[in-house]
């Protein structure tokens, strides 16, 4: 792949990506509503939410909240643009580790009862998916033979038949950051539990655009890292089918599951998706898979 | 030219320390203090231009005989501190402990040099062996311990002046204090050049007495309790030495040359090689001898400093990173593997729990040292490049940390995290600095980071067993994020104030040394492909390692054969990213509004809402501590005998 071809595909990403996350976002709630016998808002309410958001006066509850409100998105895009330079997985889910931690950080800068507890809960979600998605790079390493996302090109055969293990325990990890139930622990988007829009409370105005931007970034990143399961080969278009299915499975169990305690979900997300991938690991190191 | 070298590294602090001793003028004293930091720090730096390495020296008869009349009388002062503690204070498990385990160490010891052994005192050529690894923790040694005994000079100066206005202190103890300081950096120094190990367990129990007074220097009853703890659990790390020693000279080595050991690589060794093991890893505090570390926190905080970062710790690591060629490829190093990474993943679980700021500190110490041995566990090219990497960021961070966190002791009297919610707007500097120091712990790309990348590289693909490595190590690396961002908030947490945040005065010794010391952090991640040229991979190749097979470097980025670090290009982009916004945004004061409150808040600027029967009641807010889950009371029941077993583990294994 050259250079040029790859910084090419890199700005295309970061123009494209929100336009998918948000689009995404916007069928979500519709189809959400249409789940919930509501009709629903128009698809591209998101689009006109943000721009909306951006055009209110700023309004700040804590001086380091707004440095953190921009390092969320500037991180989370500097995570997608590593990542359409096919560059080191480890590498790319360390930046966005950094970027998705400027959000508790920016919520627990804000002397709120609400920010704070959210804030809170937000690093025990992070507690509950890092360690899954960290683990989750190494069967894919041991079998391309390297941590760089070129390799998984270059490996010439799809991942899914020998990682299906590692695959579930990924949708864990989607389940949690797309903070859908049962993992909307930090701030549920719906009345599901005590703490509505926890971590996000003090956010207002352009500072939760700039956030909700970060998260279809975010979201449309988690997507791709599941598309690349099946990427290479013939039927390299299963990719974008795998990573829409998780993503239609999310809105499935976010309508028909509750929300549980933090506790449970830790104990869940270290539970059953860390075994998973550390079996997945297991069985390659042992040749089976 | 390396003799005056030596001299300067090793005598010079010991015979400044002794000057110290004497002098009561605060300003003399302090400037006694800075020459000799100078003085270290520029002849480390000269070994580097030394060419070609290693050097071998060796002082002559006269040094063997020194060294072991001093060896037993350090010995002699241990069974006699233990006494008069007994007369004092009565029975007490640590006073007895003491007194067996230095009896268990000097007894056999005395007897094999003095009737088994051909001559006395044992000579090796060479006695002192200077290679890269040694010269990097020299210069470890030489350049952050220095600084942290320049910026002790102010600190013990407001601690004492701060004890005698609550009456606990009459006449000044500087004198003493500064006199284990530097004795300290000198006995390092002759560490970790030592080959002949007699002289390595001399300057071993040096550090030991240092760190034993140095942690008692308040002399109230939990500190004298505290340096007990730490004295007979680093002697059960001489007591390992002295068996050591006995069992390389019986065996068909015949020798007590640190190099030659390691050059064998037999695997008949591998009892001694692991009683050196156990030594280190009780320097290193690795559970379960993790107590000592944490009750050292009693101590004034650049002792706190000094032993978590540049000194003590760092030794028990260097120990078993230069030990790794002896025993690759055995069972020895799979186990000292798994046993890295439960105490990393052990440490950053107890750390989430904890409210006081330097206990997190301190468990974050252990789990980082854990990490080193974990990688000299795996004992690739790439693991131990990375563990030397790591010895160097921790000590630069971490020395950072304890200074920072000192010096913000010393603005607000209290250790408590809960105590330091909103100081960013007291102490917009240090805690600015403090803050940097955190995320150079934890995120990309400072080095710390970069190493725990490697770590993870290192990890994948060499043996069934390293899906076990590989699954504490992301854990751990989970709850570590956990526990530092949960501290930055704290340190953040503030309402809205009208106008700017007036800037703390300035204190040199206090913000200069801090500023030097993130300086370091930074440039060193950014440079860290020619840092691993320029001294690391001679190391590497030195200690029969494949240094191209670790990593390659090329336009500065990093490269293992399984990845790619692009270190200064990542670098720039996220720190544009943080800078960007932190310099150009600037809330206006018209736009600060009050927490949302459901509407019942006072009014902007205080912190009060109406609560029941229109009453003003004050906002509070606090951390997550889960202490009734992750809590010490909880986790330790399990954790010292999880550290036990899997030492017990490791010696039978060796053994058969």
């Amino acid at each position: 792949m050259s250079t040029g071809w790859l910084i090419g595909s890199a700005a295309i990403a970061v123009i494209v990506a929100p336009l998918i996350g948000g689009l995404l976002r916007g069928i979500d709630r519709k189809l959400t509503a249409h789940m919930q016998g509501r009709i629903g808002p128009p698809i591209i309410q998101p689009f006109y939410d943000v721009i909306k958001l951006l055009g209110k006066k700023p309004m700040v509850a804590g001086g380091a909240q707004l440095v953190f409100a921009y390092a969320f998105l500037a991180l989370i895009v500097t995570a997608v643009v590593f990542f359409a330079l096919r560059q080191d997985l480890l590498v790319v889910l360390f930046i966005l580790f950094f970027g998705s931690l400027c959000l508790p950080i920016g919520a627990l800068s804000v002397k709120s009862p609400y920010s704070q507890l959210g804030g809170h809960r937000e690093l025990l979600q992070f507690l509950a998916y890092e360690p899954i998605l960290l683990l989750a790079a190494i069967p894919i390493a041991l079998k391309t033979g390297g941590f760089p996302i070129a390799n998984i090109f270059e490996y010439g055969q799809p991942l899914f038949p020998n990682l299906w293990i590692t695959f579930i325990a990924l949708l864990i990890v989607l389940a949690i950051v797309m903070r859908k139930s049962p993992f909307d622990i930090s701030g549920s988007e719906h009345a599901h539990q005590e703490l509505v829009r926890g971590v996000l409370t003090e956010y207002s105005g352009p500072y939760l655009a700039l956030i909700e931007i970060g998260h279809w970034y975010e979201m449309v990143l988690l997507l791709s890292i599941l598309g690349l399961f099946w990427v290479v080969g013939s039927l390299w278009w299963l990719s974008i089918i795998i990573a829409l299915g998780s993503w239609f499975i999310m809105l499935i169990v976010d309508n028909v599951t509750t929300r549980l305690t933090w506790s449970w979900m830790l104990k869940f997300a270290w539970g059953a998706g860390i075994t998973l991938v550390a079996l997945n690991i297991l069985f390659i190191n042992l040749g089976w898979m | 030219m390396i003799d005056s070298l030596l001299g300067l590294s090793i005598f010079f602090p010991i015979i400044a320390g002794f000057i110290c001793l004497g002098i009561k003028n605060h300003k003399a004293r302090g400037s006694i203090v800075l020459l000799t930091a100078v003085v270290l720090i520029i002849s480390s730096i000269l070994y580097l231009r030394q060419g070609s390495f290693p050097i071998e020296h060796s002082p002559g008869p006269a040094g063997d005989w020194i060294i072991l009349v001093l060896s037993y009388v350090i010995l002699a002062y241990f069974l006699f501190v233990a006494i008069k503690d007994f007369a004092q204070r009565g029975i007490s498990r640590h006073n007895v402990l003491t007194i067996a385990l230095t009896l268990a160490a000097g007894i056999p010891l005395a007897i094999f040099e003095f009737s088994q052994a051909p001559h006395t005192p044992l000579e090796v050529a060479p006695t002192l062996y200077i290679d890269h690894l040694s010269v990097i923790m020299c210069l470890i040694v030489s350049i952050i311990g220095s600084l942290i005994a320049v910026y002790a000079i102010r600190y013990m100066k407001d601690h004492e002046e701060h004890r005698v206005h609550l009456g606990e202190l009459k006449e000044t103890t500087q004198p003493r204090f500064f006199f284990f300081m530097l004795i300290f950096l000198g006995a390092m120094n002759g560490l970790v050049f030592a080959n002949n190990l007699i002289w390595l367990a001399f300057f071993w129990e040096v550090t030991t007495l240092a760190c034993y007074a140095l942690i008692r220097h308040d002399e109230t009853p939990i500190a004298i309790t505290n340096a007990f703890r730490a004295l007979w659990m680093c002697l059960i790390g001489s007591v390992g030495f002295s068996l050591a020693i006995i069992f390389l000279w019986n065996s068909p080595l015949n020798t007590i040359s640190l190099a030659a050991v390691i050059e064998s690589g037999a695997p008949v060794l591998l009892l001694p090689i692991a009683l050196l093991c156990l030594a280190g890893l009780t320097k290193a505090a690795q559970v379960p001898f993790q107590s000592w570390l944490l009750g050292a926190m009693v101590a004034p905080t650049p002792v706190s400093a000094l032993l978590h970062s540049s000194t003590m710790v760092n030794a028990g690591v260097y120990l078993v990173l230069r030990l790794a060629p002896a025993f690759q490829g055995t069972h020895l190093s799979t186990l000292i593997a798994i046993y890295g990474g439960a105490v990393f993943l052990i440490t950053a679980i107890l750390a989430i729990s904890q409210s006081e700021g330097k206990k997190v500190l301190a468990y974050s110490t252990i789990g980082n040292l854990g990490l080193i041995i974990l990688c000299a566990g795996i004992n690739t090219s790439l693991a131990i490049a990375v563990g030397i990497m790591l010895l160097i960021f921790h000590a630069i961070s971490k020395g950072l940390l304890f200074l920072c966190a000192g010096a913000i002791e010393h603005h607000i009297w209290s250790r408590d995290i809960e105590d330091m919610e909103g100081i960013a707007t007291k102490l917009p500097v240090l805690t600015g600095i403090t803050i940097a120091a955190m995320f150079s712990m934890l995120v990309a790309p400072f080095g710390i980071l970069i190493t725990k990348w490697g770590a993870m590289e290192a990890a994948t693909g060499i043996g069934v067993w390293s899906t076990l490595v590989l699954v504490l190590l992301m854990l751990g690396s989970g709850a570590t994020t956990v526990f530092w961002a949960k501290w930055i908030g704290r340190f953040l947490c503030r309402s809205p104030v009208p106008g700017r945040v007036k800037r703390e005065p300035l204190i040199p010794l206090y913000h200069g040394i801090l500023l030097i010391l993130v300086g370091c952090a930074v440039v060193f991640s950014i440079l860290i492909a020619p840092v691993y040229n320029g001294v690391i991979a001679p190391s590497l190749t030195e200690a029969g390692y494949n240094a191209a097979s670790a990593f390659t470097t090329s336009a500065w980025f990093l490269k293992s054969s399984i990845g790619i670090f692009a270190a200064w290009p990542i670098f720039i982009i996220i720190a544009l990213a943080l800078l960007i916004p932190s310099l150009a945004t600037r809330a206006k004061s018209e736009e600060s509004r009050a927490a949302y409150m459901c509407g019942e808040n006072v009014e902007i600027g205080t912190d009060e809402f109406v609560a029941v029967a229109d009453e003003r009641t004050e906002l509070k807010t606090g951390g997550f501590y889960i202490e009734n889950m992750l809590g010490e009371g909880n986790l330790n029941r399990f954790v010292v005998p999880i550290g036990i077993v899997l030492l017990v583990i490791l010696f039978v294994l060796v053994v058969i």
